[in-house]
């Protein structure tokens, strides 16, 4: 419940913050991407900084987290094609409303109408990507299951575990209701959370 | 105080304000600045991936609370007439408008969950832990929206 209070509290300050910069005119973000304003960057620039700064020194401290008690570590990540291809889908839709998740969230609770179009498709969005991500599992989790397939057609990249010899095969429906189980149990999407 | 926050602060106050806030959630509970997160948060409690809402969704049920309080201390909201450029070119009260923006909407939720982030998640929580990938994708959505948005209004 404490960790739940300090992301409520935190957004609060967040949710303020942006709306007095006007992050949520999408005026003023057009006019950042037409690059007639330099004050998102500069503002952007200076959060980063600070907030980078900040976590160098809580890790060079070796810091605890005050609530839960683990250490302070981001993860980083080195870059894959799905950096690239997911940010340029983003930007193109950023440049379209200009609005971000965060800016739309803001625009809602001042009653800016528009704006429930705009989260309806973030809603939208993110469910047609869990959707995939959890039929690419599916896929996946039954070539594991099936092991080496006798034609030609096989999937290079798909793993394969050759089954055990002596292991009962499954019927198709029961296949398809332990994959929707583990699915259910939130097992299949591979980049949970982490936004 | 309506005068005050009707005008937005310097960028050096408001961007280490928001560095802080960043900062805050790694000193308090170890985990990455993002918004989109709890909009994911949302769709995965609903459609039976969660039992429950995390931390995300709080993240972002704050930001609802604060854009709401910002908007009672200011007494107006921060988008003053229509919606930016497309209720310019196809008048407030088209259904055009509405359509661009749940696809823009879409772009937004499949582009940042696939991306790993949002401009919060990645342009903020991730850029500042020094993450290569998020420093690659910031760089990415700025170019093509900045190229989109040129576009853009070479053709409105």
């Amino acid at each position: 419940m404490r960790v739940r209070a300090a992301a409520c509290l935190l957004g609060i300050a967040f949710g303020f913050m942006i709306s007095w910069g006007q992050f949520s005119d999408p005026e003023r973000i057009r006019q950042m991407l037409l690059l007639e304003d330099p004050y998102m960057y500069l503002m952007m620039g200076s959060s980063i900084a600070v907030a980078m700064l900040g976590l160098r020194v809580l890790r060079a401290r070796r810091a605890r987290a005050l609530i839960t008690g683990a250490p302070v570590t981001i993860a980083t990540q080195r870059p894959e094609r799905r950096h690239f291809v997911g940010a340029a889908i983003f930007g193109v839709g950023w440049a379209i409303a200009d609005s971000c998740p965060g800016p739309i969230a803001a625009q809602l609770s001042q009653g800016v109408a528009w704006s429930a179009f705009t989260a309806a498709g973030v809603l939208c969005g993110v469910w047609l990507y869990l959707r995939r991500q959890d039929r690419l599992s599916l896929t996946q989790s039954r070539l594991r299951r099936r092991g080496p397939a006798s034609g030609s057609h096989r999937p290079t990249a798909a793993p394969s575990v050759p089954a055990a010899s002596g292991t009962p095969r499954v019927s198709a429906a029961e296949d398809l209701d332990r994959d929707l189980g583990d699915l259910r149990r939130g097992a299949a999407d591979p980049h949970p959370a982490g936004l | 105080m309506h005068h005050l926050l009707q005008h937005r602060p310097a960028f050096y106050v408001l961007g280490p304000a928001l560095g802080l806030i960043v900062l805050g959630l790694a000193a308090t509970i170890n985990e990455r600045f993002g918004v989109l997160g709890g909009f994911s948060n949302v769709v995965e409690r609903a459609t039976g991936r969660t039992r429950t809402l995390g931390w995300r969704a709080w993240l972002l049920l704050g930001l609802l609370l604060g854009g709401l309080l910002h908007r009672l201390l200011s007494g107006a909201p921060t988008v003053h007439h229509g919606f930016g450029w497309l209720t310019r070119t196809f008048g407030s009260g088209s259904v055009l408008v509405g359509m661009f923006l749940l696809l823009a909407g879409g772009l937004i939720g499949y582009g940042a969950k696939t991306a790993g982030g949002c401009t919060s998640g990645n342009g903020l929580g991730g850029c500042s832990a020094g993450s290569t990938a998020s420093f690659a994708a910031t760089a990415t959505f700025m170019v093509t929206a900045i190229g989109l948005s040129f576009l853009i209004r070479g053709l409105t």
